[in-house]
């Protein structure tokens, strides 16, 4: 049960980045699915390998807040087909992750799916830069919590590099394209 | 790490080398050393990270790295590719290693192969590309140095999903490799930029790398690893070698634009032949109508090489030198091919 209500949480955090702009939105959102993918993590890996994805997070989330468009601006003007996907991709995560597939880890399975395929489409979807790197950071720790449903222990490699990218990756300095 | 993965290593440092001495002058020989260091140590990290999440985690550093470098399309658009690519992979990781129905390793194998063609820019998931793009951020050179590494080692995650659905893994990359074979053949010869066709001679040769990859017999493999060395050491070099300024390009028809558009046209006795040779044998093997569908693909090699041959201009001085040495490496690996096979322990 616990594990679930972690899992929901990441995806809470997944819907609010998706339907946010404003830099407070973006961080608050990186915070929840950060700790809902940690917790998740937690259960199954450990306390370091769960500590380095809340740490890569945490990291994350401070350079968010000082960076990117000011405010909240949750769910601007058109924001209904934004809302519609987070509900669609929640529901279809939860079908898959709980009745499709069986065995141990359906919350992991769960939090990997929502932050994997909504954050894959915020990137399709949005041009701007502090939204794309968020959504890139929390990828990042999305794929390394992965490695918790493999058989073999993979230790805590794939986590270190993970909570590597997701804190560097707001840092990274974007050039404007080059028209001339 | 995969022995053959060790070789594309090879290949890709030994390309990089020859970019940085035999590129044209105008060439920024320290943009070049930079992203192509760069280039280089992605391509290592991804062969010999021991497990899938860090290739994924490597893939996706390197695709926001080339994003966020100079280039002419906005770093949102450049991202896309290599962030969809990551995330279907993820997904179809997801599947692969969940118990459930047989269904899901057909997702999962969908999955690995959409991933591969979004990571290195085929068909159906082509990278954005300006022609007056530099070399070091365009996306010929992401396939051509990025592209093989990745390719070998989702070749080999094959083990991830069961054995019916690892037949589906195959049936699918000959698929996505035919639609390659195809559109790239036909692009090269009729598009209107001669950047833009080279780029399109890139996708056609990978899509019999990925025709490669999918036959279930060790001709495929052999053929695939011939494929990816005429694109990182016939290929892309001549690529380089050729004017990068649409305004300096020159159409000329010497007996060395006819050479090189033989070796670009995999004839014999360039290496591109010894792969084409072995993959009509292997797809033979499997299914002879396959090997009928793929000789014909290959006669859509010949309008576009001449074309990009003709292309090359006259080259003088140390072009003139770097063009010989690819074409003599060619013609070594095609007459005798076996040590860069067994080496790769094929």
């Amino acid at each position: 049960m616990f594990e679930a209500g972690a899992a929901l949480v990441a995806w809470l955090g997944m819907s609010l980045i998706v339907l946010a702009d404003g830099r407070r939105s973006l961080a608050l959102g990186a915070a929840l699915a950060t700790t809902g993918v940690a917790l998740v993590v937690f259960q199954g890996a450990g306390l370091i390998d769960a500590g380095a994805l809340a740490l890569g997070g945490a990291v994350m989330v401070v350079r968010r807040l000082t960076d990117g468009p000011v405010g909240w601006q949750l769910m601007p003007p058109g924001s209904t087909p934004r809302l519609v996907l987070c509900i669609a991709a929640g529901l279809l995560a939860l079908w898959i992750a709980f009745s499709v597939t069986t065995g141990a880890g359906a919350a992991l399975r769960f939090a990997v799916m929502t932050v994997v395929g909504l954050g894959g489409a915020r990137v399709l979807s949005s041009d701007e830069r502090s939204v794309l790197l968020t959504s890139v950071g929390l990828l990042a720790l999305a794929i390394a919590a992965m490695a918790g449903m493999g058989d073999a222990s993979q230790g805590a490699w794939p986590y270190v590099a993970a909570a590597l990218v997701a804190a560097g990756a707001g840092w990274l300095p974007v050039r404007a394209p080059n028209a001339a | 790490m995969l022995p053959e993965s060790a070789e594309l290593v090879f290949f890709a440092a030994f390309a990089l080398a020859f970019a940085f001495v035999f590129a044209p002058a105008a060439a920024p020989r320290r943009s070049l050393l930079w992203r192509g260091g760069a280039g280089l140590a992605g391509t290592i990290a991804i062969v010999a990270v021991p497990t899938f999440e860090l290739v994924l985690l490597t893939l996706l550093t390197l695709g926001v790295l080339n994003a966020a470098a100079d280039g002419k399309q906005p770093f949102a658009l450049r991202l896309r590719a290599p962030v969809l690519a990551v995330a279907v992979f993820a997904l179809g990781l997801v599947l692969a290693r969940a118990a459930g129905p047989e269904v899901l390793d057909r997702f999962a194998a969908v999955g690995l192969v959409a991933g591969l063609a979004a990571g290195i820019g085929l068909l159906p998931y082509l990278h954005p590309f300006d022609p007056d793009d530099a070399v070091t951020g365009s996306p010929i050179a992401w396939m051509a140095f990025i592209g093989p590494a990745l390719a070998v080692v989702v070749a080999g995650t094959r083990g991830l999903v069961p054995a019916e659905a690892g037949g589906v893994f195959g049936a699918m990359l000959i698929g996505v490799g035919l639609l390659n074979v195809a559109w790239g053949g036909v692009a090269a010869w009729l598009t209107e930029s001669t950047v833009a066709a080279w780029r399109y001679s890139f996708i056609a040769d990978w899509g019999l790398a990925l025709c490669g990859f999918g036959l279930m017999v060790v001709d495929g493999r052999r053929a695939a690893l011939l494929v990816l060395f005429s694109i990182v050491l016939c290929r892309l070099p001549l690529y380089l070698a050729s004017p990068q300024s649409q305004r300096a390009r020159t159409v000329t028809e010497r007996p060395v634009n006819l050479v090189v558009a033989a070796a670009l046209a995999g004839s014999a006795p360039f290496a591109g032949f010894a792969a084409r040779v072995l993959l009509l044998r292997g797809a033979t093997q499997l299914f002879w109508p396959l090997g009928l569908v793929l000789a014909l693909g290959m006669l859509l090699w010949l309008p576009g090489s001449l074309r990009l041959g003709r292309s090359l201009g006259v080259p003088r001085g140390r072009q003139a030198l770097g063009v010989a040495l690819v074409l003599a490496l060619n013609v070594a690996v095609g007459l005798y091919p076996l040590p860069l096979l067994e080496a790769a322990r094929l």
